[in-house]
Order: C-alpha cells, then sequence, then structure tokens
C-alpha cells in the first residue's frame, strides 16, 4: 500500500469504520512506514486529548422539573372527558353539522319503527315507569287493633312523602381548572402512601407531645428512632415516586418530613434531652403535623367520593 | 453525633423500589411510555439527558441555552415518541432531534446576530505563544482551548466532528442522525479534524504537520 492511499484512509481506519481486508493492509503499512505511523499516533493523541475534555456541565435538578411540567404532567391534565370531547367536536363546523345530521336521521328512524310496531300492554311497562313508587295497595294492611294505631296511621298519610333514594348522590370532581400538578391528591388512594403519612403523623405527633422536665438528661427514644428510620427509608422511596410521576404536593410534603425523619433517626437510644426538646421545637413550629392532617383529609375526601 | 445520610440508608428491603431500574432496555422504555408510563420517561431522561445536553452545548456554545435546548429536546422526543421506529437506537433518534433544535437556534441566532464570529481569536492569546506539551496545559485552559476551536469550526463539521470525536457515534449513526451522505460526512470530519489540530496543536504540542 502506498503512502497516499494510507494517509487518505487513515481517519477511517482509526474510526474502525474500514472493512477487514482494507485493515489488515493498512497494519502492515503502518507497521513498516514511520510517516504514516506518527499520524497515526497523532490521531490517537489528540483523541486522548478530547477524552479529557470536561466542559464542567452538569444536568440542573430544574431540568426534569420543567420538562416534566411539559410532557408527562401535561398529558395526564390533558385526558379529555366526555364533554370536552364533545365541546371539541362541536367546534368544528363540519363535524357539527355532519353530527346533527346524523342525530336527526337516527330520531326519524327511531319513530317511523316506533309507529310500526304494535301497542304494547301499559301493564307490562308500569313496574319500569314507578319503580320507587310508595305502596298504593293499602287494603293488605293488617286491620288497626286500636285507636292510637289508625291516629298514627292517619298523620303518617297527611305527612309529605319522603322520595328515597335509588342511589347515594355523588359529587363530581371537576378537574376542568385544576393544576396539573393537583391531580398528585389522588394518589392518597395509594394505600402505602395513606398509611406512610399516617404512621409519620403519629410518630411526629409523639414527638410533638413528649414532656421533658428540666430534671431530664436523657430521654429513651429507642423505638421513636428505629420507627423513623423504617420511615425515612419509606419517605425516600414515596417521594421518588412522587416526583417521577409528577404529583408534585405529595413530593413536596415528604420531601418537607425528610430533615425531620433524619434527625430523629440519628439520635442515639438515650437521647440528650435538649437533642429531643429541639426536634420537639422544629416540629411545633413548622406545623407540619397539621400540613400531614390537612394533606390526609384531602385525600379522605376523595377516596370516599 | 454522627449524621446518616439518605444515601447511606438501606433502600434493599423496599419492594421493587428500584428493581430493574438498570435492567430496562431503552426499547422497553419507549413502549412503557407510549403506555403512558410517566416513570418510564424519567428513566429515558435520567439515562440520556446528560449526553443530550453535552451535545447542544458542543454546537451552541452557551450554557443556559444549552439547558432550554434539552428541555425542547425532550418535549418534542416525548410528544413523538410513538413515531420512533423499532429499529432506532433511541440515543440516535434524541440526538437527531436535538440536532434538529441545536439548528433551528443557531439559525435563530444568526439571523439575529449576523457577522457574529464565533472563532473567537482570543484563543490565540491563551498562553505566551509557545507550544506547550499537552500535559503542561492545565485542563481548565484545555477546555477552553477545544471549546473555543470548536466554536470556529463551521455548523456542519461541528456537528460531525462532535458526534464522532466526542460522543463516539458510529459513521452510520452520524448519518441517520445529521442526513448528510457518508461521502459528505467523511469529508467534514476529516477536514474537521485538521481544523482542530491546526488551532489546538501550538499550545498543545500535538506535533502534526497540516
Amino acid at each position: 500500500m502506498k503512502c497516499e492511499v494510507c494517509l487518505e484512509l487513515l481517519d477511517e481506519y482509526f474510526d474502525g469504520e474500514v472493512a477487514a481486508e482494507t485493515r489488515e493492509q493498512i497494519d502492515a503499512h503502518v507497521m513498516t512506514c514511520s510517516e504514516c505511523s506518527a499520524s497515526f499516533a497523532t490521531l490517537t493523541a489528540e483523541q486522548e486529548m478530547f477524552a479529557r475534555y470536561d466542559r464542567e456541565l452538569e444536568v440542573p435538578p430544574f431540568l426534569w422539573t420543567r420538562v416534566a411540567a411539559h410532557t408527562v404532567s401535561e398529558s395526564i391534565a390533558a385526558t379529555p372527558d366526555w364533554r370536552s370531547r364533545l365541546a371539541a367536536l362541536f367546534a368544528r363546523p363540519l363535524a357539527a353539522v355532519v353530527a346533527v345530521l346524523l342525530f336527526a336521521i337516527a330520531m326519524g328512524l327511531v319513530y317511523v319503527v316506533s309507529r310500526r310496531q304494535p301497542a304494547t300492554p301499559k301493564m307490562a311497562q308500569a313496574p319500569q315507569q314507578r319503580p320507587i313508587d310508595p305502596p298504593k295497595n293499602v287494603d293488605k294492611q293488617p286491620a288497626p287493633t286500636s285507636e292510637n294505631e289508625v291516629q298514627k296511621r292517619e298523620v303518617l298519610a297527611t305527612a309529605p312523602k319522603l322520595r328515597p333514594r335509588l342511589r347515594p348522590t355523588t359529587t363530581s370532581l371537576d378537574q376542568s381548572d385544576v393544576l396539573s400538578s393537583d391531580v398528585g391528591y389522588l394518589d392518597m388512594d395509594d394505600r402505602d402512601t395513606a398509611k406512610h403519612i399516617e404512621q409519620t403523623q403519629n410518630l411526629l405527633r409523639s414527638i410533638k407531645n413528649v414532656t421533658i422536665s428540666d430534671s431530664d438528661d436523657e430521654i429513651d427514644v429507642t423505638y421513636d428512632k428505629e420507627l423513623s428510620r423504617r420511615l425515612l427509608n419509606e419517605n425516600v422511596v414515596l417521594r421518588r415516586d412522587a416526583e417521577m410521576k409528577a404529583k408534585f404536593p405529595t413530593k413536596t410534603l415528604l420531601a418537607d418530613l425528610e430533615p425531620l425523619l433524619i434527625d430523629i433517626a440519628n439520635l442515639p437510644d438515650h437521647a440528650r434531652a435538649e437533642d429531643v426538646r429541639v426536634i420537639k421545637e422544629r416540629v411545633q413550629k413548622t406545623e407540619i403535623v397539621a400540613a400531614l392532617v390537612d394533606y390526609q383529609d384531602r385525600g379522605t375526601i376523595i377516596v370516599k367520593e | 453525633m454522627k449524621r446518616l445520610t439518605v444515601d447511606e440508608l438501606n433502600l434493599d428491603a423496599q419492594p421493587g423500589a428500584f428493581a430493574g431500574t438498570l435492567m430496562n432496555s431503552s426499547a422497553d422504555l419507549v413502549t412503557r411510555v407510549c403506555q403512558g408510563d410517566a416513570e418510564a420517561f424519567r428513566l429515558i431522561f435520567d439515562r440520556y439527558s446528560r449526553p443530550v445536553i453535552s451535545f447542544i452545548y458542543d454546537m451552541v456554545n452557551d450554557r443556559a441555552l444549552a439547558e432550554e435546548l434539552t428541555q425542547e429536546t425532550f418535549v418534542r422526543a416525548f410528544r413523538g415518541m410513538h413515531t420512533m421506529r423499532s429499529e432506532t437506537k433511541l440515543s440516535t433518534w434524541l440526538f437527531g432531534i436535538a440536532r434538529n433544535v441545536a439548528r433551528e437556534s443557531l439559525r435563530a441566532r444568526a439571523r439575529a446576530h449576523r457577522h457574529v464570529d464565533l472563532a473567537d481569536r482570543s484563543v490565540m492569546d491563551l498562553s505566551d505563544n509557545k507550544p506547550v506539551p499537552v500535559d503542561g496545559l492545565l485542563s481548565k485552559e484545555l477546555n477552553e482551548l477545544i471549546r473555543r476551536s470548536l466554536a470556529a469550526l463551521d455548523e456542519d463539521k461541528r456537528l460531525v466532528f462532535t458526534l464522532k470525536v466526542l460522543h463516539q457515534c458510529s459513521y452510520e449513526e452520524i448519518a441517520t442522525i445529521t442526513g448528510f451522505s457518508l461521502a459528505k460526512l467523511k469529508t467534514d470530519l476529516h477536514r474537521a479534524r485538521a481544523e482542530m489540530r491546526k488551532r489546538i496543536s501550538p499550545y498543545a504540542g500535538v506535533g502534526y504537520e497540516v
């Protein structure tokens, strides 16, 4: 192989992009030619130098938050309900005209078919039409045994009749004006998070309510400490999970819990009274227990409904 | 009092905490994203945000803009993931989007500032004008030298040089990302290497006659 050919192919050879046969020829040439060998060494030295290039560039933590706000959170919030689909349909004039025509044709067909059908006996329809009417056949009632009972029945008969509910009314949750991040509250049907919040609330309540007298040097917090460690592990997992699923209220609340749980988990079994007092005051000052209760209440309302 | 950090705490006991995070193939993640799995998209972001932001930074030479364009890249990727062909590598596909996003930004910037000379000649005043062996350059100086030399390349050459030399893409991948023919990318790459050598060798002591 000539040097000109070798130098022409040297970049591709260096990049591992030549065929096996060509590679063998260049291998053999570079072994014997000092000029081509030097060129190859230069390419190697340059590659090593560029491999050391450090842009001193980090992916900032807020970048995911921004991306999530435009992607995963948006897609959760933008899932259309039947009302918005219908509204979207009627937003396009042509589609609206077609929809109205189809509806008119369907109604016409129903009318024609119903006229051709023989009249059905009304008795057969009666139970379906009035399923919740109170029974009118009072003849089957047992005869009154005393005057008091007669009066009682008269009072009941004249009293306004309450319409029985076939099913409990449900409050529809209109999410259309809710920020996408608020979808996170629906996570309260995630029992793990709900249970975790409840247990953490109990732990923090016990810290908040601990009585520390001036004579106390040490306080036994073995149980609280162990519980805190376990809850801290859970908290980290649930917080990351909430963050990944863009459930920001849940994530924020869990993130607020973490420093407290870490401090309790770091206490020795017999903690100095002063250390416990500091944590207790922080629990009181940050009103974290109230925030947990509030969060739990919101979740409970939604789950019940 | 010794303080435990969160990372020191054992998460192994948590069922499914991070199980399979590292074992998820890119194809699986793409499928899961198409099925509406937000967590899978987060994993894709975690895996590819660093190379994508580096690549964009190499192209636009502006840190804040690189962050903004990385965000745009992942937003476009999320919205178009269902259009990704199964035989395409996720990294190649993401680099393709990043390349388009960076190119649009460069075009807009070029329109706004015509005749801005990216080839800042102050790079040549980096040292005392004497060739210094590469080991003699402080890493900070070397980084600055490479950054400015890259910025001085024209866009196509910077693109192929960045993808090949800094991101180790194959010629086939580069052709897919850029849409260039193999002949063009080889020529651009060769010229880009020669230009970089010309700019850097006086300071880095890479003895190569151009």
